[in-house]
């Protein structure tokens, strides 16, 4: 039987599904709409409106009543290799996963595309957005004892302020402290006009851990990997790549969440190995963007799912554009790639259809997304070749470019793929590099490529790419900086800064729309495909759509949970 | 006293080699530096940072020191924690080896079991309809890779038919004995099937020729009933390529344990290696790779000590 939130079937391509989608992207995914439930957030944090796209339905809350009990398996596409401490983990969709049962947010995407207080009471602006209050829920205690005040939270985000990845997202953070009259606030102080602040909390930057545990976690390293926070599962054991386990926090703040007494996460790393343990019986639950997969799960009768398919991530093929003596720094050469790419060769050969084509950053539930950005959808080879020409009656002499994919053998495919459509367009030689999963991430932080595949860039507000784009994460090759193409664009530069310090919601738009159409004129990224990620889980388990969430306010949290490939764990029950 | 000897000598210079081509590697990796200061997830910012980081790792010595910190830290266990999730690499090495033994002991056990039977059938009726079906069977498996039979064992026993869990977990045996069994079942069939082949052809020949030496005749013509003369006779004389290929198979079974361990979930030593590698965990791969070697290493000096117990002519022909 299928879930009544099975969304919907797009055509499209899955290009190069390389997972890396640091959590610093947090807030990133997620769904859209409003559609839903009464909006009474008892203190809203941004201001009124801001983002909004264009209000959709989202996948309804189950009706059925809840009941306690019971553990919950879940498959994941990997372990997090990292330690659980908030400001260090590497944050993919996995790790989110996990950390959603210890950790709570200080905010959630709300129904109304909104950062809704989750733990936090209340978050809130001066009138030039350049000082924001956030103020700690009363009577929340973290699973240590250790009380949830102002000064977690000040803990908490100054780690933040000078970890390695997450940092650069709070470069405009000046100070956070707590206020002297309110031991329950904290005040953080910008550097500039910082009107989408809140966005970041909805994310990794937004876990709260014990102030108790990360202390002793300085001091020892191994308890590391033991997380206190104040999220509905308190942490009972981790192996890496073997297992995480939680049991039931029995004094949830967010009563009456959460349903289950245990949950298990095993990581799992191949996709089809994955659907096998759910077939199985070792697992209820998986989440997948594997083609096949999700084909498979669509068409099955004994297993339900659902998609999540809204502000989701963009798979695509990365450029480093300022490296100095490459070709890739051209826009004519990099308009004759996207010329020469036939995504919908690749959609039907690897990923059975399931993507939608991209033709931008922002997929069509974004704010920013065009039907027609001026990308090309449709190969046009002789375009292509044109364009070579160009360049080479310039710059005599060979052109050759170097290609770089992951070790995975499906990203090979798409890479000779690729290698085949730009020699014919005129370039010489394309090289292909294997390199594998760890040394890809370093690779990109550092700026040693030319081109590379890659998947990113989900998310409600455009401020949420901020540090993906702009110049001040663009630094020389050879340093580790989260802007991996090294775009300096000032006009780019400028739309992202007038997006972060507004909030008016048509102006936003055109801005975002406005990077979309800058993006397809300089040809910066190959788009690719957005990615449709599927739970599918057994049938006897409930809760998975967002809309299960009745956050504080009394608002249904966002489809998509605010990450792809996620769902809240605390709504999750078990029917009898 | 000398052969042995000249045999510890051996497995010496072995283990010096094994060690110190290891202990060197890590100054070998593609962007090392910046892997390890990546791998670590804290915010680096000043270069005193960076280099308290790498020297903690030795990374920058001359060689010699940084085989000297590998050799100290290697004997006293001082393993250190891995970059992800800060656990013990002692530990994290200790539960995957439990594994990843258990494996090889009962894919070596398992292997033995069906094809010292099956061998000795085979050779008695050389050239009979069980001796062409059974060779005709090993060479199937031997040609099989493990991993498509771990493929298609698991889509059957476990999607199929629900009878073994497609995700084996690491059941200790007095824990839960039948649980132990379920779990260890498929991952020992696969790596036990192709190994039971090799070794059931191995014997078989040897077997073949030994049931045509005099002795043989000699033995038949006294009288002695037929397994007596299979069991008392002719296996043990016959044993000499298979104890050599049960030796050398460890290295195999090693290899094998990483595709069996990954097809199945199990958190062996070779699915540490290979996610080590792929999450940069160094020093967790230095020391899986040295404790591998160490078990490979040790396992075929015993072999060749055995050699010398069940032949008294190797002692003296390779003291030589």
């Amino acid at each position: 039987m299928k879930s009544a939130s099975h969304v919907r079937r797009r055509p499209g391509v899955l290009i190069g599904a390389i997972a890396v989608s640091f959590g610093l992207l947090a807030a990133a995914c997620g769904g859209d709409d409003g559609g839903s439930s009464s909006s009474g957030g008892d203190t809203t944090a941004a201001p009124a409106e801001t983002t909004a796209p264009t209000p959709a339905t989202q996948p309804p809350a189950d009706t059925e009543t809840p009941v306690p009990g019971g553990k919950l398996v879940m498959g994941l596409e990997a372990d997090t290799s990292s330690p659980w401490t908030p400001a260090a983990m590497v944050c993919a969709i996995s790790c989110h996963m996990v950390a959603r049962t210890v950790y709570d947010t200080l905010m959630i995407p709300g129904s109304d595309n909104q950062p809704q207080p989750y733990l936090a009471e209340s978050v809130t602006p001066n009138a030039d957005f350049t000082e924001w209050r956030i103020t700690a829920r009363t009577g929340v205690k973290f699973h240590d004892g250790t009380d949830f005040d102002g000064a977690a939270i000040v803990d908490n985000i100054s780690r933040h302020q000078s970890a390695l990845l997450t940092g650069t997202a709070l470069l405009d953070l000046a100070s956070i402290e707590v206020d002297p009259a309110d031991p329950m606030t904290a005040v953080a102080t910008t550097k500039k006009p910082w009107a989408t602040f809140p966005w970041f909390l909805t994310g990794q930057i937004g876990y709260m851990a014990s102030p108790t545990w990360l202390a002793a976690s300085d001091a020892d390293a191994t308890l590391q990997s033991q997380p206190v926070g104040t999220g509905p599962f308190v942490y009972a054991d981790y192996k890496p790549n073997e297992y995480y386990k939680g049991t039931k926090n029995a004094d949830y703040w967010n009563a009456p969440y959460p349903y289950l007494d245990e949950i298990e996460f095993i990581p799992i790393t191949d996709g089809l190995k994955r659907r096998d343990a759910l077939k199985a019986g070792d697992i209820d639950v998986l989440h997948s963007g594997n083609g096949e997969v999700i084909t498979e799960f669509r068409e099955s009768s004994d297993f339900e799912s659902i998609e999540i398919t809204k502000n989701g991530e963009t798979a695509y093929t990365l450029l480093h554009v300022t490296k100095e003596g490459s070709p890739i720094a051209d826009r004519r050469v990099r308009c004759a790639m996207a010329h020469a790419t036939d995504n919908a060769t690749v959609n039907e050969v690897v990923s059975f259809g399931v993507n939608q084509l991209a033709n931008g950053p922002f997929s069509p539930d974004q704010v920013g997304y065009l039907e027609d950005s001026g990308y090309p959808l449709v190969q046009d080879m002789a375009k292509a070749q044109e364009l070579i020409a160009e360049y080479k009656a310039e710059n005599p002499g060979e052109l050759k470019i170097a290609l770089a994919t992951t070790t995975d053998a499906t990203n090979l495919v798409i890479a000779n793929y690729q290698k085949g459509w730009w020699e014919e367009a005129g370039m010489d030689e394309v090289t292909i590099d294997q390199i594998d999963q760890a040394n890809y991430i370093v690779t990109a932080l550092l700026g040693n490529f030319e081109v590379f595949q890659w998947r990113n860039h989900g998310g409600v507000d455009l401020d949420q790419q901020y540090f993906w784009w702009h110049s001040s994460s663009s630094l020389d090759v050879g340093s580790l900086a989260l802007n991996f193409g090294r775009i300096k664009d000032a006009a780019l530069d400028a739309l992202l800064e007038e997006n972060r310090a507004i909030t008016d919601p048509a102006r936003k738009q055109e801005i975002a729309e406005e990077v979309n159409r800058l993006f397809a004129t300089e040809c910066y990224n190959l788009w690719g495909s957005y990615q449709v990620w599927m739970i599918a889980h057994k049938p006897e388990f409930k809760g998975f759509a967002a809309a299960n969430l009745i956050l504080p306010g009394g608002m249904e949290a966002l489809e998509g949970s605010g990450i792809a490939g996620t769902f809240y764990p605390s709504t999750i029950w078990k029917a009898g | 006293m000398r052969y042995f000897g000249q045999k510890l000598i051996q497995l010496v210079i072995v283990v010096f080699v094994v060690t110190f081509v290891v202990s060197l590697a890590l100054g070998a990796i593609p962007n090392a530096e910046e892997r390890i200061i990546a791998s670590t997830g804290q915010g680096v910012f000043t270069e005193e940072d960076r280099n308290a980081i790498l020297d903690e790792v030795h990374l920058r010595d001359p060689a010699v020191v940084q085989y000297g910190y590998f050799v100290k830290d290697l004997v006293t266990f001082d393993w250190g924690v891995t970059f992800g999730g800060n656990q013990s690499v002692r530990s994290s090495i200790w539960d995957g080896l439990q594994i990843s033994l258990r494996l090889m002991v009962y894919a070596q056990l398992v292997a033995l079991l069906l094809a010292i039977p099956l061998a000795l059938l085979a050779a008695y009726r050389n050239g009979g309809v069980f001796d062409r079906v059974s060779t005709t069977v090993s060479f199937g498996f031997i040609s099989l890779p493990n991993y498509v039979l771990a493929t298609v064992l698991g889509l059957l026993f476990t999607v199929r038919w629900k009878i073994f869990p497609a995700l084996s977990k690491n059941v200790g045996f007095f824990e839960a004995p039948f649980d132990h069994f379920k779990n260890f079942f498929l991952p020992t069939l696969v790596l036990a099937l192709p190994l039971a082949a090799t070794y059931m052809r191995l014997l078989r020949s040897d077997l073949i020729n030994t049931l045509q030496s005099d002795f043989i005749t000699t033995a038949r013509a006294k009288g002695l009933s037929t397994s007596h003369i299979l069991f008392g006779h002719a296996l043990r004389p016959s044993l000499f390529s298979l104890l050599t290929a049960a030796a050398v198979n460890v290295g195999a079974l090693v290899g094998g344990s990483v595709v069996v361990e990954t097809a199945f979930n199990l958190n062996g030593l070779g699915r540490k290696t290979v996610v080590g590698i792929f999450s940069s965990e160094f020093r967790l791969v230095q020391i899986t790779v040295v404790v591998l070697a160490l078990v490979y290493v040790f396992i075929n000096f015993l072999a060749d000590i055995v050699y010398g117990l069940l032949d008294p002519r190797v002692r003296g022909a390779r003291s030589v």
